[in-house]
């Protein structure tokens, strides 16, 4: 069965063509992908992405339970913060990545993907036994709006929130349009934005009346389409393409959000403390295409005619208008910023530049 | 000429549609076009190529993904519009006048045109 979020038809109203997106029929595009992407660099978007998972996390050892599951120091969180972690088995690879917001003393918010809401409820309930905790998946409750681009700020005061200085990765409970909420400045595309958390009765209503007072913004409805090219731009990882069980963090060059002095265990710490001090064999880094020829998922990589490695994202970057790609690749000395490499493409080797991630510069600085 | 009239479809959405010098000229359907979306990419044979019906004569890609065009007939290509490669999103706005992929001299026999539809049967047989 494809679920439907409780804005389904809303997308269908506004012509968006559909699909099937992690079990979940959502909007892939309402006029055109590449559009609806400027409209987020440029004004504001606004997406559905109800798909996604909410674990209510609470209970005395609450803390100590998601310290014993993520790399991340959540004893070091702060009240109404959020920080981005990730889900290491007991070999350092990921279940998932997700983020984390403290709601209170002892109360969390997990958000992680879809694709994983399943994995990641089991693999909690196997990790807590014993321990003072509750997990409650409620997911089925909640519908999810992001409001993202440089215009998203101005929108938000306009319907009335106006809690000054809501820093980035920060939740709060709100009042909007008199519906409760939570509104946290987080998103995944590389600009400023809010995300709000709100029960689904009161979504639809939201929806159209984030689309009513963002007219003057210009904002769009923007689809899974862009969510992905900007997403891509900022090197923002995608799991099951550039994350997986048999990644670590490290590898996927997410060692600026793991901390090397926590002093609790979690699971994997043994692999990613080690490769944090002894390298690893793979590692992930950002392409520029040098022709016209777009890489994408799964195409190999090669450097002085030897395989190395594989694309892991690969696309339009509708903002510079170059084609860009993430790949994980042998972490040889030679391989590092500068260094051309070739991209099989339907049979030929083109050429790709190794540049820094991410492709365009973020607004939202996660540090 | 009025292509959606006169031309003929394969149920892969290449269209052919006769000259009166007997060159053929082959695009996609805007209904093709329709479904993928943004076109970013497009990667056309060299004239004097030769194809049988069926085989991929052509890429191209959407922001989403990479299909291949087929041959709706056999034949020689002998011109290619060469603007689309500098400007593939230009089939987004025009896939016919302007937006045809190229014209060949069709080398298979006339029973191939026999296995293509006509605009409105392609139509149908979408829906």
């Amino acid at each position: 069965m494809v679920k439907e979020t409780y804005l389904h038809d809303k997308h269908v109203a506004l012509g968006a063509k559909m699909v099937d997106f992690a079990g979940w029929h959502m909007p892939v595009q309402y006029s055109s992908i590449i559009e609806e992407h400027k409209t987020v660099r440029k004004d504001v978007g606004l997406f559905d992405v109800s798909h996604m998972g909410e674990v209510f996390v609470s209970g005395k050892e609450a803390t100590l339970f998601l310290n014993k599951i993520v790399p991340q120091n959540i004893k070091k969180l702060d009240y109404e913060k959020a920080v981005y972690c990730q889900l290491p088995n007991k070999k350092g690879g990921l279940i998932d990545d997700l983020i984390i917001y403290k709601l209170g003393i002892e109360s969390y918010l997990v958000i992680c993907n879809a694709s994983r809401l399943d994995e990641d409820l089991n693999w909690m309930v196997r990790n807590k036994k014993g321990m003072d905790v509750k997990i409650d998946n409620l997911s089925h409750n909640y519908s999810l709006l992001a409001i993202q681009g440089p215009k998203a700020i101005d929108l938000v005061r306009k319907m009335g929130y106006n809690i000054p200085e809501q820093k980035s990765f920060t939740i709060k409970p709100a009042i909007i349009e008199g519906i409760k909420l939570l509104i946290s400045r987080t998103g995944y595309t590389g600009e400023d934005g809010f995300e709000l958390l709100v029960e689904n009765e009161y979504s639809e209503f939201l929806w159209d009346k984030i689309l009513e007072e963002g007219q003057e913004f210009g904002i769009k409805p923007i689809g899974l389409g862009a969510r992905d090219t900007l997403r891509l731009e900022a090197a923002l990882h995608l799991y099951g393409n550039d994350l997986d069980e048999n990644t670590t963090p490290i590898e996927a060059g997410l060692s600026w959000s793991v901390p090397k002095d926590k002093q609790d265990d979690y699971n994997g710490k043994e692999v990613i403390m080690n490769q944090i001090q002894n390298g690893v064999e793979k590692r992930l880094i950002g392409l520029v295409m040098l022709d016209k020829n777009i890489a994408r998922h799964g195409y190999e990589v090669y450097y002085n005619g030897e395989k190395i490695g594989q694309i892991t994202s690969g696309g339009i970057s509708p903002s510079t208008g170059k084609n860009i790609a993430l790949a994980y690749v042998k972490n040889l000395k030679e391989i590092c910023t500068g260094t051309i490499v070739q991209v099989m493409i339907r049979e030929k080797l083109h050429d790709a530049e190794i540049v820094k991630r991410p492709f365009v510069e973020k607004k939202n600085k996660i540090k | 000429m009025n292509f959606k009239e006169e031309m003929l479809c394969s149920k892969s959405h290449e269209y052919v549609l006769k000259e009166d010098n007997g060159t053929c000229i082959i695009g996609l359907t805007d209904y093709a076009i329709e479904q993928l979306g943004d076109i970013v990419f497009l990667e056309l044979p060299a004239v004097d190529d030769e194809f049988s019906q069926g085989d991929t004569f052509a890429n191209i890609e959407s922001v989403k993904a990479a299909s291949e065009i087929y041959m709706p007939i056999s034949g020689k290509v002998a011109e290619i519009n060469e603007e689309l490669i500098d400007a593939p999103e230009k089939l987004n706005e025009d896939c016919y006048e302007n937006g045809w992929l190229i014209k060949v001299k069709p080398t298979g026999s006339e029973d191939e045109f026999a296995e293509l539809l006509s605009y409105t049967d392609y139509k149908e047989e979408l829906e």
